[in-house]
């Protein structure tokens, strides 16, 4: 197909909107409520272009044979600052300083504008939650956390209420975020383009309890957050920066600096066994993972039906909060210990009176980033430093923890080994690895076929649980991408970094000289010292837990 | 009055007789008589074209124009021939469910719409969806949302209702008078495409409902209304905008060219004894309160303008405001979503045009 753009005949493929023709041929339009991979709504109106003399938004308009467009001209750089102006002045302007923020008001610049005519209206309110916060004051209407809610997450926790100007994006029924089906995965914390959704900062609590000298702080990290912690820094996406995030994290005034992984390794241990256990006694199947805090409660609020199901496993770090103030630490009143996630979901997580968690508090990546710029630390050329003993030791079974399909290749890993016996020779589960929504396999334990399936991103979850009986064994993960994906994560976080930091993982897998849970040193001299064995008694009141039934209202 | 002619289950029976085919070139000269006007013959064809089997037809009765109020006529005096026609429209285009999309403040007629159903007995179902009293939801795509039980939000055109509509599948919305001359073109040989019902309101002692050919004279026709004193301007309509009153001929060609759009046949009366800015300031508040909010330059144009007037008829306004009011309107006619959007702003952009000096 011929189109005229900006005054050149070029060809294009048919079913391309102008905005991706744009994009590929390097011509910049601003815009705000795009969403990779969705249809487009044409809220914002900030992509204006000319069609045939006529202004059509870009996003949502497909030209036709010899249509003419023109991308740049006094008319349209006059309507997209209209446009501008009437979504600024309705963000108020003390926001400037938000990195986020300054996104919007470089675009903002990008479309000249100068001079605001109107007043800001203040909106009041500020939502509570455990871990997502809301600002209407910043907030412009332009619908992406309610898609991402929606249409990705299959929540349908938030949307627009009321008309015209008063419209605003709310919680259903007007109560507050911590009160309705919100699975506090925090992916519209990543959909939202001027930061008006963000986390519950536990900054000032942690810097506190570094400064108090009668506590001991330990801090934990995930296996994700060592894959894109970097980004903030300017560091390459995808880029590995193990050490240098420990080295940071001591040099903040961490007394112990242990990983996470060793958690997913315990993990992995107790629920293989648990499996296994569901193999010779011939259910219930499917079993299902319980890594993820956010398909937790997305299960607790809409699939109480799956309670058989569900491994009873908690997740890795507060299995190695408890380990750290049990087996660790023994005077528990003064340890505190952090964990870095790449989750919001996991600040509710350690909320849960059932887990009686002893992981006190929980930062997101952002966070971490936040806490390491605030202290001046020149990030990238900081020399790299090893985690701390005893629960320092990682697999890497316990890293691809981090990656969508990671926790169910690590478990096969090791409940093939320990089911058979034998060496599992081919330990790369390609099938289930990458980005495709659902992806499933299959692996010969013993005499039994066992069926496996995972799954991410909550509208992916909601589509496998409905044929779930063909399935042994089920691994759900609420974030696209799984934890690297995650909605504590440094923005952006698209399709394409999402890419770049698995890469990452599974590069981290294959570094690492033991790539199995069971064959960790740690975890073995763990179980021999203090657990006795995996799904032991001592184990169980540690590292299981149960699930409730939650209402939507 | 032609529209109040019963059909009598004749129209329908009749085309089943001759078939779809006869049926559509009956109706060839019938143009939408919602506001936009396009042939009803071609929005069926390109339904019928679709490769689709499941296919509807809506009956769009969400009058919300301000001063229109034919349709409710219709439905209050003649609700049997409207039955027919969205029968007429099911049979031709092969359409297996139709709906009504009532108005919220229209259902109190519900009950004449169920009685009629009712005497007719239909093949098909015919279901009455009662609006939640919004504006936007004469759009529509806005009416496809409202049915399928989401916000009542216009969405981008194309695909257009008639290849992708309700649920996906091809839909023809037709209006309430577009539908009852339906069953009257394919009945009656002596059927006259060039009668239109003129809302008639404002500043007249006579307010109604008439009947009329296309080009009436506007003298003709507000004479009828008897107003009280001299007549200033008329609106056609809020969306139709505004215009100092002169003899014009009523036809669609007449009247559009200068910002107005005679639309839905809506005359407002506006006597010497208004103020503009103060018509101005309530058709504003109108427009604030309808708009669904979803995209920019409506959701936040509309409130600015509102305020601006506001000002303005305070005493408080300021050198540049109509400027600004001029500027704003133009951007919200060019730049909005739907056509709630994009008419919101003609009476003002009129106003100023022709009524500057009341302005100041």
């Amino acid at each position: 197909m011929k189109i005229t753009l900006d005054n050149k005949n070029i060809e294009v493929e048919e079913g391309k909107t102008i905005l991706d023709i744009c994009k590929e041929k390097g011509i910049e339009i601003p815009t705000l409520c795009v969403m990779e991979g969705l249809k487009p709504e044409a809220r914002c109106r900030l992509c204006l272009v000319e069609m045939n003399g006529k202004l059509e938004t870009s996003c949502s308009t497909y030209p036709k044979e010899g249509s003419k467009i023109i991308t740049s001209s006094k008319r349209i750089d006059k309507h997209r600052m209209i446009n501008a102006e009437l979504l600024m002045a309705d963000h108020i302007k003390a926001y400037k300083k938000d990195k986020k923020s300054s996104d919007l008001y470089k675009l903002i610049e990008k479309v000249g504008l100068k001079r605001i005519r109107f007043d800001t209206i203040h909106k009041y309110k500020e939502d509570l939650s455990e871990s997502v916060i809301r600002d209407d004051n910043k907030c412009i209407n332009c619908g992406k956390c309610i898609r991402a809610c929606g249409e990705i997450m299959a929540v349908h926790a938030i949307d627009f209420i009321k008309r015209g100007h008063l419209e605003k994006v709310s919680p259903y029924f007007e109560h507050d975020l911590h009160d309705v089906a919100c699975i506090k995965c925090g992916q519209c914390v990543h959909a939202c383009p001027v930061g008006a959704i963000y986390e519950r900062e536990h900054l000032y609590e942690v810097t506190k309890a570094i400064k108090d000298p009668k506590k001991h702080v330990v801090v934990q990290t995930a296996p994700s957050v060592r894959v894109a912690l970097g980004e903030e820094f300017g560091i390459d996406k995808g880029t590995i920066v193990t050490g240098k995030m420990v080295a940071a994290l001591k040099k903040l005034g961490f007394d112990k600096v242990f990983d996470t992984d060793l958690g997913a390794d315990l993990t992995i241990m107790e629920e293989g066994t648990e499996f296994l256990k569901r193999v010779s006694a011939g259910g219930p199947f499917p079993m299902i993972t319980t890594c993820c805090p956010a398909w937790i409660k997305y299960m607790e609020h809409f699939r109480h039906d799956l309670f058989p199901n569900m491994s009873t496993c908690k997740s890795p770090h507060e299995m190695l909060g408890n380990l750290t103030k049990s087996y660790y630490s023994k005077d528990k009143k003064n340890t505190i210990v952090v964990s870095i996630m790449p989750c919001t979901a996991k600040k509710f997580e350690s909320t849960r009176p059932e887990l009686k968690s002893d992981v006190d508090y929980v930062l997101t990546t952002r966070e971490l980033a936040k806490l390491i710029r605030s202290k001046k630390i020149d990030f990238k050329n900081l020399k790299a430093k090893d985690f701390d003993h005893p629960l320092g030791i990682s697999t890497g079974a316990g890293v691809i923890f981090g990656a969508t399909g990671g926790v169910m290749e690590a478990a096969l890993r090791t409940a093939y080994e320990l089911g058979t016996g034998k060496t599992l020779k081919k330990i790369d589960f390609t099938e289930i690895r990458g980005t495709d929504g659902i992806k499933e396999g299959s692996v010969k334990i013993g005499s039994k076929k066992i069926k496996f399936a995972v799954a991410h991103g909550g509208a992916n979850i909601k589509k496998l649980l409905e044929n779930k009986d063909k399935y042994h064994f089920i691994e759900m993960m609420a974030c696209p991408g799984g934890c690297i994906g995650g909605g504590g994560q440094p923005w952006p976080t698209n399709k394409e970094t999402i890419k770049k930091r698995m890469a990452a993982i599974y590069k981290a897998d294959r570094d690492l000289p033991l790539r199995k849970s069971h064959e960790n040193p740690a975890v073995q001299k763990l179980y021999k010292d203090f657990l006795g064995e995996p799904g032991s008694e001592k184990a169980h009141k540690l590292l299981h837990t149960y699930y409730h039934e939650r209402d939507c209202f | 009055m032609q529209i109040l002619k019963p059909t009598n289950l004749k129209a329908i029976k009749k085309a089943i007789k001759i078939g779809p085919k006869k049926v559509l070139e009956l109706i060839k000269p019938l143009t939408g008589r919602g506001g936009a006007g396009f042939p009803t013959a071609k929005k069926w064809e390109f339904a019928i074209k679709t490769k689709e089997k499941v296919r509807y037809v809506i009956c769009n009765s969400d009058e919300g124009e301000p001063g229109t109020f034919k349709d409710k006529f219709i439905i209050e005096n003649n609700p049997e021939t409207l039955i027919e026609g969205i029968l007429i429209a099911a049979f031709t285009i092969k359409a297996q469910k139709a709906f009504i999309y009532l108005r919220g403040e229209y259902e109190y007629l519900k009950s004449n719409l169920e009685n009629a159903i009712h005497k007719i007995n239909p093949p098909i179902e015919i279901e009455i969806v009662v609006g939640a009293g919004a504006y936007v939801c004469g759009d529509e795509t806005a009416i496809i949302k409202s049915i399928e039980g989401f916000r009542g939000h216009p969405y981008y055109k194309p695909p257009f209702p008639p290849v992708e509509g309700l649920f996906g599948k091809p839909t023809v919305i037709n209006n309430v008078e577009t539908l009852t001359n339906v069953a009257q073109a394919v009945l009656f040989h002596d059927w006259n495409s060039n009668l239109r019902l003129y809302s008639l309101s404002g500043n007249v002692t006579k307010p109604g409902v008439y009947e009329l050919p296309v080009g009436t004279s506007l003298k003709t026709l507000i004479e009828l209304g008897k107003p009280k004193n001299k007549v200033k301007a008329v609106y056609f309509g809020c969306f139709g905008g505004c215009m100092p009153y002169k003899n014009i001929e009523l036809t669609p060609k007449n009247v559009c060219g200068k910002n107005c759009a005679i639309g839905s046949f809506t005359i407002i009366v506006v006597d010497e004894k208004q103020s503009i800015p103060k018509l101005a300031e309530n058709i504003a508040e109108f427009y604030e309160r309808e708009s669904c909010g979803k995209c920019t330059p409506c959701r936040e144009g509309t409130k600015r303008i509102l305020d601006i007037l506001r000002k303005i008829n305070n005493g408080k306004g300021k050198k540049d405001d109509v400027e600004t009011l001029e500027d704003l309107s133009k951007h919200i006619h060019e730049t909005a979503l739907c056509g709630l959007g994009k008419t919101a702003t003609n009476h003002v952009l009129n106003a100023c045009l022709f009524f500057k000096k009341e302005f100041k």
